[in-house]
């Protein structure tokens, strides 16, 4: 997981005229099409630099020749490079990113049926991670240098650090296999799948709006278990940036102020030093949960979650770059979406960055 | 914090577990068939394109193949949609009597029209799995001369060009490209002239004991069972095949109980399966090869001494003993294990003075630096790195390239590369020509002739007396003299030796609960799952 500081958007003056207000609006939208744009040229040239062959993942290693280049003409492969992108941006501006070679469907469809998977399971690892993840910062932060504030920081440098490949074996072993408390790989017992309807792909809430209690309880105990080692992970990452924010806020004056004027040691923490990182901290979760959401891939292995890393994962494989660009593509918007969320946050939350 | 409250926590989390349905034994329903394996290589169901053993298990129970293999003795044909079948008495025609009254899953009828317009089809629509048919000398151009009904129930397979008509029947019996496809449902859903090519590849329109329910691609895939099967209903209900790519979470889903059956597990949890009380440990013997290939395109392994040399530094007991119990037997020969034409393994052994003398002769008293390209995976990288060691010993410096398939063999089909640790050889045929055509022949070695369907080609080797013979024992129709010619042409490559060596016969571990009965796995991977219910 990166560690994204949040971006600034410039002040603007208050008395200029309506055109040039929106004129920050303009440049921020030119700079996310430019960024869009950047992102799929490099993945593009990355993807045919790469020494993988999607006509043979498709013909497989025994097609003789002629089988070879009717698929590669098919593919449109035989037209230079250039062609092919622009080929590939003229369709996505019809909203068209072409068809996977790993399904045969279109990508639009498969980025839609994979992601809710992905996204149940890392909206469960985010709520994990950050109600533990707070607390345990603002606690090492109050208690700075004692033993309480080291375990924090050696069970966060432990949540970090640890593959999260190797927790999901354990987990499995431990919850799965020895004491039976968690379900094992996929989304819900095989003797389920295929009960509900995917109406919103979210299976929680489609069981529990179609009234499939038992699939409801079944999707629970499977999401569990892969969302909090998810979660651990954000939790760790969460923790040690809360320590560091609040230590920063605790030793400001007004703090100092606050408590000799008698204030007790709750409200110092939670009601002023805690109220001043909680735009840091909306920013911190918020680029937490889009890495979780394209960063799952390890633990969509193993626990064979059908979602959006694993399919990211598989598409590299094979070559199936109007798959992998698809899905840069919406990493790229959740990334950006969440960048301007963020800015937007600090703009309603801290009115010193609206001046 | 104080005992009491750390007990009353700890209380309060091991009853939310309860909540969840702690500790319950798992079990998959009695009338389904819970099935994990990695559906990685799975990108197509149409029968015309889709390449790998395991579409060919989920053909095998979603459609009906014209004549079947029996898995206890793979050259016993046994009729399937044909109740029988005749071969002309030149070998250059064979004609099918198909059985009547037989339905679709759409309630259509099955007529011997339906099975010539799909293998009509492949070639028309000229996509993977053509090859196989192309090597008779079908084209989209004469197949709709040389295969045709004759009437509902008769079905004519004039062949192109003299080969062997049993090697024929064979890839009827074990290529996805024979099944029966209900031309009707197929055409229904024709686009552009297709051939329904796009639709089939996630449905599927068959008369098999199984009607594909659900297929999403690296997930799940669910087939239920078609009442108005000719044979007579299933006896399970339902299969549900699983995605999963880790070997760790389908033993621990096995041991649970959570899954029937499990393919692709690593060796050594399958070793450890082999404990379970409750769990039976299944192998089953494929025709491929795992082998060892050098290209002759490099003037070092062009000379003869330095493939001699390379075949004495393979540590083939080592190998065999320590790296592929579970993935493979030690086997040495071109032509797969079993056949009439098989000849025992020449001995070959792990030689260091002898291959020093030979790389002394060839001008390498030193050795030489080279690559070995190989798959990432178990057991490839396991025999690249004993065959790294080994060379070393002779000072030859080889580095291990890893990759995907795709890169491996990629590499090969382009003749760009030194050695090669694969797989392959054909071997789905129980017939020696199948091997052969796929490792050893090669009847142009010219770069532009592009011949990459022959591995033969791939690794530059070229020898006409070699191909002369296969040639010639392809249209023998003596048997005794076909088998002594293929004993011939493997004795010739051993002389000769080829490029490539195989070291060990491809087996596919199947670990399954002990209530599963009657499944049969397949050596030609089309395991049917019409007779499999669970004794409980």
């Amino acid at each position: 997981m990166s560690d994204p500081s949040p971006t600034l958007t410039l002040p603007t003056p208050r008395s200029s005229p309506r055109w040039s207000r929106l004129a920050p609006v303009g440049r921020r939208l030119f700079s996310v099409l430019l960024t869009l744009l950047g992102l799929l040229l490099l993945t593009f040239v990355i993807g045919r630099v790469m020494p993988l062959d999607p006509v043979l993942s498709i013909v497989g290693p025994d097609a003789d020749r002629s089988t070879y280049e009717q698929v590669f003409k098919q593919l449109g492969l035989d037209k230079p490079l250039p062609v092919q992108f622009a080929y590939y941006l003229g369709d996505l501006l019809r909203g068209d990113l072409g068809n996977a070679l790993l399904t045969g469907h279109k990508v639009t469809e498969d980025i839609a049926r994979v992601f809710p998977a992905t996204m149940e399971m890392a909206t469960m690892a985010i709520i994990f991670g950050t109600c533990l993840g707070i607390p345990l910062g603002v606690y090492a932060a109050t208690r700075r240098g004692t033993v309480a504030d080291h375990v924090v920081r050696v069970i966060s440098l432990f949540g970090y650090s640890t593959p999260v490949f190797w927790f999901g074996m354990m987990g499995l072993l431990v919850f799965y296999a020895w004491l039976g408390w968690a379900g094992g790989a996929g989304r819900v017992d095989l003797a389920f799948d295929g009960m509900v309807p995917p109406a919103s792909g979210f299976l929680l809430f489609d069981s529990a709006m179609a009234g499939e209690w038992d699939v409801f309880r079944s999707a629970i105990k499977h999401v569990t278990l892969p969302a909090c080692i998810l979660g651990l992970h954000s939790m760790a990452y969460i923790s040690r940036m809360t320590r560091s924010f609040m230590l920063a806020q605790l030793s400001q004056e007004y703090v100092l102020t606050a408590r000799v004027k008698g204030l007790s040691e709750r409200g110092v923490v939670w009601h002023h030093a805690f109220r001043n990182i909680l735009v840091q901290l909306l920013t911190i979760v918020a680029l937490a949960y889009g890495s979780l959401l394209e960063g799952a891939v390890l633990i969509e292995t193993v626990f064979a979650w059908p979602g959006f890393g694993q399919y990211l994962t598989s598409s590299l494989l094979l070559g199936d770059m109007n798959a992998v660009m698809g899905c840069v593509l919406v990493v790229g918007v959740i990334f950006i979406t969440l960048n301007l969320l963020s800015d937007a946050l600090y703009q309603v939350f801290d009115p010193r960055t609206r001046r | 914090m104080k005992h009491s409250q750390l007990l009353r926590r700890c209380a309060l989390a091991l009853a939310l577990c309860g909540i969840t349905g702690a500790g319950l034994q798992a079990k998959t329903p009695d009338d389904q068939l819970v099935i994990g394996f990695s559906m990685n290589n799975l990108l197509t169901l149409d029968p015309a394109s889709a390449t790998g053993n395991d579409v060919v298990e989920i053909a095998a129970n979603l459609y009906d193949f014209l004549i079947e293999l029996d898995p206890q003795n793979t050259s016993k044909m046994l009729p399937g949609l044909a109740e029988s079948w005749k071969i002309s008495p030149d070998g250059r025609s064979i004609t099918l009597s198909v059985r009547k009254g037989v339905k679709f899953q759409s309630g259509q009828a099955l007529t011997a029209e339906d099975a010539a317009w799909s293998l009509q089809r492949v070639l028309k629509l000229n996509l993977a799995l053509a090859s196989p048919w192309k090597a008779y000398g079908f084209t989209a151009g004469n197949v709709d001369k040389a295969i045709r009904a004759l009437d509902a129930q008769t079905l004519v397979i004039d062949l192109p060009e003299p080969t062997d008509p049993k090697m024929v029947l064979y890839t009827l019996a074990t290529s996805v490209s024979a099944v029966v496809l209900d031309r009707k449902k197929v055409m229904e859903n024709d686009k552009n002239g297709d051939m329904g090519a796009a639709w089939l590849t996630t449905h599927a329109a068959g008369s098999g004991p199984f009607a594909l329910a659900d297929w999403r691609a690296k997930d799940v895939l669910l087939m239920n069972r078609f009442d108005g099967y000719w044979r007579g209903p299933a006896k399970l209900k339902r299969v549900i095949m699983r995605h999963m790519t880790e070997s760790q979470s389908l033993r621990l889903m096995v041991d649970r109980g959570d899954l029937d059956v499990a393919s692709g597990m690593s060796a050594p949890d399958v070793e450890a399966m082999k404990k379970n009380a409750d769990v039976v440990v299944k192998p089953v013997r494929r025709g491929t090869l795992y082998y060892v290939a050098v290209s002759m395109k490099n003037p070092t392994f062009a000379d003869k001494r330095v493939r001699l040399a390379i075949r004495n530094l393979i540590d083939y007991e080592g190998i065999n003993t320590s790296v592929m119990p579970n993935y493979g037997i030690l086997h040495q020969r071109p032509v797969q294990m079993g056949l009439p034409a098989s000849l025992p393994n020449p001995g070959y052994k792990f030689d260091l003075p002898a291959a020093k003398k030979l790389l002394a002769d060839a001008g390498f008293p030193n050795g030489f630096k080279t690559t070995i390209r190989v798959l990432a995976d178990p057991p490839f990288i396991n025999i690249a790195t004993s065959l790294q060691s080994t060379l070393a010993k002779a000072g030859i410096e080889a580095s291990v390239i890893s990759g995907t398939g795709n890169q491996v063999y990629g590499a090969m089909r382009e003749r760009n590369f030194d050695i090669i640790v694969g797989r392959g050889g054909g071997g789905a045929e129980p017939h020696p020509h199948s091997s052969l055509r796929a490792l050893v022949y090669n009847p142009d070695n010219r770069d532009e002739a592009k011949l990459t369907n022959f591995q033969g080609w791939r690794t530059s080797f070229f020898s006409p007396e070699l191909n002369q013979l296969i040639e010639k024992a392809e249209v023998e129709r003596d048997e005794q003299k076909q088998t002594a010619t293929y004993q011939e042409a493997q004795k010739l490559y051993d002389s000769q030796v080829g490029a490539i060596q195989p070291i060990s016969q491809m087996v596919d571990t199947v670990v399954m609960r002990k209530d599963v009965s009657n499944y049969q796995g397949h050596p030609a991977a089309t395991t049917r799952l019409r007779e499999v219910f669970k004794q409980r």
